[in-house]
């Protein structure tokens, strides 16, 4: 059955994201000139271990600090938008993450130090960022993988719609640790190579990034909107998808009638892996056929949770400037023919399609286009 | 006669993943691993890779090498040995 849509369109008021370039404009620069935030380095920080594709904020260890060392650059993110008011009865807060402290929760275990434990644990991690950033109360947490920042924004979207609010802000960070770099090394598809999202290749290998984004949501101000959204789990199985790819069909079939009449291009997953590669870019030549497919992760790492709202952030800034990165770290052959490796102008279309897929068998994907 | 890798493997199978009512000699070597009788999934199978690189000493480089590795006992019984030479 598919998931939800948001029917009535949501304003984006402003929308920012942080990534190893810095933030959305920096890193439409970069990927625009095909950089790659990836460097390989020990998969388990000091303790050493494999040399995987990791992109780390600069100046930023893969070690957890205490206070976390992400701190000042996500005070620096939201500063534009971190007016009084946030965490009030009309103005709520959605955080999302696929980690929060989980790499604090490790380091105590390593380290014995207490310090660790204030940001280990979701409510602890959030409870202490809402201070240092002076929200108040009404602050709601959403943890859902790697679709978590686009659960964020259909929480937030409904509320709106449902009248209970005038704006929402929804944050979501994703910062990288030994445990969660390790655990993915664990499972082989965090590897010595880098990514190629999307190319049809012997191995997949994915890469892992710093990354944090927001986005201010509105029922009345903004020059974008994010038309439909849709969330669909395919309760198949905890790490596989169903192999004819359904579960990617599902989620994007509702946003198809959403965007009859547009043209548009379409931001994938694409974390490099080789299955869910497959899947996902048939999907979508199957449901956009002939619509241009991008994915950023070659460059950027996969941003986990985070990554719905640091991609839509990179969209956005695509929109505005009037070109798109391609898929960056990727070459022919590749699964589809609709996969675009180098940038292009997108003045030509009226439009964007985002996605995110999640362990557990959870898609999530949203259209963007002018309000 | 019965090659003591395999046997050592399937010990260690039932062992790691704790195979309740299943005995080594229940493991047909030819079998698939994974989404077979035994019922394996991907989390088990991410803890026999783990087991395996510390039992053996060597590296699996990737999920696709992985899944080849563990296609059947006497796959992986191979896939060891080749790796050992190196």
């Amino acid at each position: 059955m598919a998931g939800p849509i948001a029917s009535e369109t949501v304003l984006l008021k402003a929308c920012d994201c942080l990534t190893p370039f810095g933030g959305s404009v920096e890193t439409l620069t970069a990927l625009l000139s095909g950089e790659r935030a990836l460097q390989t380095q020990p998969v388990l920080g000091r303790e050493g271990g494999d040399l995987v594709p990791l992109a780390l904020l600069p100046g930023r260890a893969l070690d957890e600090t205490a206070p976390p060392s992400w701190l000042a650059q996500v005070r620096a993110l939201l500063a534009p938008v971190n007016e009084a008011g946030w965490g009030t009865a009309r103005r709520p807060v959605f955080v999302t993450s696929s980690n929060f402290g989980a790499g604090s929760l490790y380091a105590y275990r390593r380290s014995g130090d207490a310090a660790h434990m204030g940001y280990g644990a979701l409510v602890n991690c959030v409870g202490w960022l809402r201070q240092q950033l002076g929200w108040q109360e009404n602050v709601t947490i959403f943890s859902h993988a790697c679709v978590s920042a686009h659960l964020g924004l259909l929480q937030a979207s409904r509320v709106l719609q449902a009248g209970l609010a005038d704006e929402a802000l929804v944050f979501s960070f994703d910062f990288l640790s030994p445990f969660v770099s390790g655990g993915f090394n664990a499972l082989k598809i965090l590897n010595a190579d880098f990514p190629a999202p999307y190319q049809a290749r012997a191995t997949g290998s994915i890469g892992l990034g710093d990354g944090a984004g927001y986005a201010v949501l509105s029922r009345t101000s903004g020059d974008f909107a994010i038309v439909a959204q849709s969330m669909y789990n395919e309760m198949h199985h905890f790490t596989a998808n169903q192999p004819n790819g359904a579960g990617f069909e599902a989620c994007l079939a509702p946003l198809a009638s959403q965007a009859a009449g547009r043209r548009l291009w379409l931001k994938g997953h694409g974390t490099g892996t080789l299955d869910a590669g497959r899947m996902e870019s048939g999907a979508f030549a199957k449901v956009f056929a002939g619509a241009p497919l991008v994915g950023w992760k070659g460059s950027l790492g996969h941003t986990l949770g985070s990554c719905g709202l640091v991609e839509l952030a990179l969209a956005l800034a695509a929109i505005r400037h009037g070109r798109t990165p391609g898929t960056i770290g990727s070459a022919a052959p590749t699964f589809t023919a609709e996969v675009a490796i180098d940038a292009f102008a997108n003045d030509r279309y009226d439009g964007v399609v985002c996605a995110s897929n999640a362990f557990g068998g959870a898609h999530a994907a949203l259209l963007l286009s002018h309000a | 006669m019965t090659d003591p890798l395999i046997t050592r493997l399937k010990h260690l199978i039932v062992d790691t993943l704790h195979l309740d009512g299943v005995t080594p000699d229940d493991i047909d070597e030819n079998a698939p691993l994974i989404g077979s009788g035994l019922a394996l999934d991907s989390i088990d199978a991410l803890e026999l890779v783990v087991k395996i690189e510390k039992e053996f000493g060597i590296k699996i480089g990737s999920s696709e090498e992985s899944r080849q590795a563990l296609a059947s006992v006497a796959s992986l019984a191979d896939f060891i040995r080749v790796r050992a030479k190196k």
